[in-house]
């Protein structure tokens, strides 16, 4: 978040040291009222109303009985666990596809890599909606791939549509942008002298990646897994319509828990449970802005 | 003005300007909410919209996808709600609804009802869509069994639920249907299984009567004989999320029949989506369920005269003919009221019987219930 002092501007002659206090908490006090209300407001009150429920008798009580459901139902728990598979495959091959991507255009000179980089770009003008069509007409069953493959006379593939992995290989495309420009950006804080240097007493392009390029953009890294993780969690548009019935992510299921069952209690409670796992990955992110910030 | 004070009437203006804006209906603006698909959203933003306004200057309708049933569900619980304060529903027509819900919404007067509203079209009504007054049928269609002629010929095609599941048996991989909640396609062949495993008698089923230990007893078995299907499906068992869908791989080839919507095969056949050499086929012994889709009216709605006007206005000769040649639908009127030529053409899609299902508790029973006992089959690591 930007929100801290430090997004203040430098301090105007005529305004004296002592009313610089109030003067910075005015001008962020808007944006903090908007996270306040929009974001904090409505998870306290998500956790509140899965927790403070009425019982038999009628009476409100602490419960934590729609939590108790969610993990003592196989269908939750099958339902989450492949939320968290699609969630660490995606994130791992998001790193493999895009990391050599970014080394690339650090690197590369000449014309091409501009080419390569609105390459790599273009997924991010590309509505899920749409990749998910194209998608079941290039890859699902008697679809470009195949005709192709077809055509020179080798056997159709097995096709991913409607299995765990149709919404994997969508989310790493739609993915590769946001983390793409993340590495290049961290890329950017590794000196030309420092590989030249590293190169000059004899280290190998592996060992350059390994022992300069790696240390100083482990930030970067985690910084994009952790963007990359906390869109995929929530993904919906892209399991819904490229993954399995069931089990299902918790995008579509949290949808279908409340529009289709009319059952808002589990919907919310499974809405906190993602955000429970969210959370973990958000923390990363701040730790590693704070680790930056500090002197 | 010190800049602080300044920066505090801006930053309260500001927020103010934030602050959700107070709705209201306009006067003349036709609020219009849709469950269906995109087909006939489309019927109405290109047919009946401009006809409307034309012969209706100064009237303008605004088009909104509700989404489906639960959205309009939603629409109408707030409706019930601004009938109780007395307030603006902003929600002057409903497109693909039941009067049935929200549950106690007619006793309360939310429903306008249609025998009583002095339409002058009403008459023309097929008698076959009626079924309580605050429903006002205008267009019909009903799932039936699209396929690959090239692959299955007419004569071999099953008529009957029995030839059908044989049929599925005997070709594994060549079928699919969609998830029930997403698009009626699959629901209603997931219903017309029920139907199948409760004697093949709809009228067992009403909006009202469903229960938990009835709806155990009823589903359960039809969950039984989707469950034994299932490895027979297309990649042993995978569901599509829409209707849409089933239609792209029927059209790719993939699968050799799918359920689908009469009107949207039929629009498909039309629009080259779906190759000419498609059959569609209907089950004899008891049809696949469809249904009229109906108008609801709420009468607390700020332009009810006008809606009222619209309901009138889609029951002309000229706009039931447009449900037949645009929407590939069948027309809400009986066939005398549609033009002779028409009549003729469209013969082999009149309906004789249209089995209906309920929505409500019997919806919602369902959704859950394939969700868990049918749809988990699938094997994740394949």
């Amino acid at each position: 978040m930007t929100t801290g002092a430090p997004a203040l501007p430098a301090p105007m002659p005529d305004v004296n040291v002592k009313g610089r206090g109030p003067m910075g908490l005015l001008l962020v006090a808007v944006p903090v009222f908007l996270v306040i209300w929009m974001v904090i407001w409505p998870i306290i009150s998500a956790v509140v109303r899965t927790v403070w429920l009425e019982d038999e008798t009628g009476a409100y009580g602490i419960s934590l009985r729609s939590y108790a459901f969610f993990f003592s139902d196989r269908y939750s728990l099958d339902n989450l666990s492949l939320t968290l598979w699609t969630t660490g495959v995606t994130a791992a091959l998001l790193l493999v596809v895009c990391l050599p991507i970014a080394l690339y255009l650090r690197f590369a000179r000449g014309p091409l890599p501009a080419y390569v980089q609105g390459l790599a770009i273009f997924p991010m003008f590309v509505p899920s909606i749409i990749l998910s069509y194209a998608f079941i007409r290039v890859l699902g069953p008697n679809g470009m791939v195949d005709l192709i493959l077809n055509a020179v006379g080798l056997p159709k593939i097995k096709s991913p549509y409607l299995t765990p992995w149709g919404p994997v290989i969508g989310l790493v495309w739609d993915n590769i942008p946001l983390t793409v420009l993340i590495l290049l950006a961290g890329l950017g804080a590794v000196s030309n002298q420092s590989i030249e240097a590293a190169r000059d007493v004899g280290a190998g392009p592996l060992r350059v990646f390994w022992h300069i390029i790696l240390p100083r953009i482990g930030n970067s890294i985690l910084v994009a897994i952790s963007f990359a993780v906390l869109g995929i969690f929530s993904a919906f548009t892209l399991p819904y319509v490229l993954g399995p019935a069931a089990p299902e992510m918790m995008g579509p299921f949290m949808q279908r828990t409340f529009r289709d069952l009319y059952d808002p209690l589990n919907a919310i409670t499974q809405a906190v449970v993602a955000f429970g796992f969210c959370l973990v990955f958000g923390l990363f992110y701040v730790r590693s802005v704070a680790k930056n910030r500090a002197p | 003005m010190k800049r602080r004070s300044f920066l505090a009437a801006a930053g309260s203006a500001a927020g103010l300007a934030m602050m959700p804006r107070m709705a209201f209906a306009e006067a003349n603006r036709i609020d219009w909410f849709t469950s269906s698909d995109q087909n006939v959203m489309d019927f109405w933003t290109n047919v009946v919209k401009p006809k409307f306004e034309a012969a209706n200057p100064g009237v303008t309708i605004n088009l909104v996808d509700g989404g489906d049933n639960a959205g309009l569900q939603a629409i109408a619980e707030r409706a019930v709600a601004a009938l109780q304060t007395k307030t603006d529903p902003q929600a002057d027509f409903f497109e693909g609804f039941d009067a049935r819900q929200p549950v106690g919404a007619i006793e309360a007067g939310l429903w306008t009802d249609f025998s009583q509203a002095g339409l002058s079209n009403y008459s023309k009504l097929n008698p076959l869509g009626i079924d309580i007054p605050h429903n006002l049928p205008y267009r019909g269609s009903q799932v039936l069994l699209a396929y690959d002629t090239t692959k299955l010929s007419p004569e071999d095609a099953p008529k009957t639920w029995d030839d059908l599941v044989a049929w599925i048996k005997a070709n594994p991989g060549q079928f699919i249907y969609n998830r029930p909640n997403k698009g009626g396609s699959g629901g209603n062949f997931v219903r017309r299984a029920i139907f199948q495993v409760n004697g093949n008698d709809p009228s067992k089923f009403e909006v009202g009567n469903y229960t938990p230990e009835k709806g155990e007893e009823m589903l359960a078995p039809a969950w039984a004989l989707l469950n034994d299907l299932a490895p027979s499906l297309f990649e042993q068992g995978a569901y599509t999320s829409g209707n849409t869908q089933s239609i792209q791989l029927l059209s790719q080839s993939a699968v050799t029949m799918i359920p689908a919507w009469s009107d949207q095969a039929l629009q498909a056949i039309s629009q080259g989506v779906l190759p000419e050499t498609t059959g569609l086929v209907q089950l004899t012994d008891l049809g696949l369920p469809g249904g009229f889709t109906r108008i609801t009216l709420p009468t607390n709605a700020a332009n009810h005269d006008l809606a009222l006007k619209l309901a009138d206005f889609i029951l002309t000769e000229e706009i039931q003919s447009a449900v037949l040649t645009e929407l590939g639908g069948f027309p809400g009127v009986s066939w005398d009221h549609v033009s002779a030529e028409l009549r003729e053409k469209f013969a082999a899609i009149v309906p004789t019987s249209i089995p209906v299902f309920p929505g409500g508790d019997w919806e919602k029973a369902i959704n859950e219930g394939w969700y868990r006992s049918v749809a988990p089959n699938v094997d994740p690591n394949s």
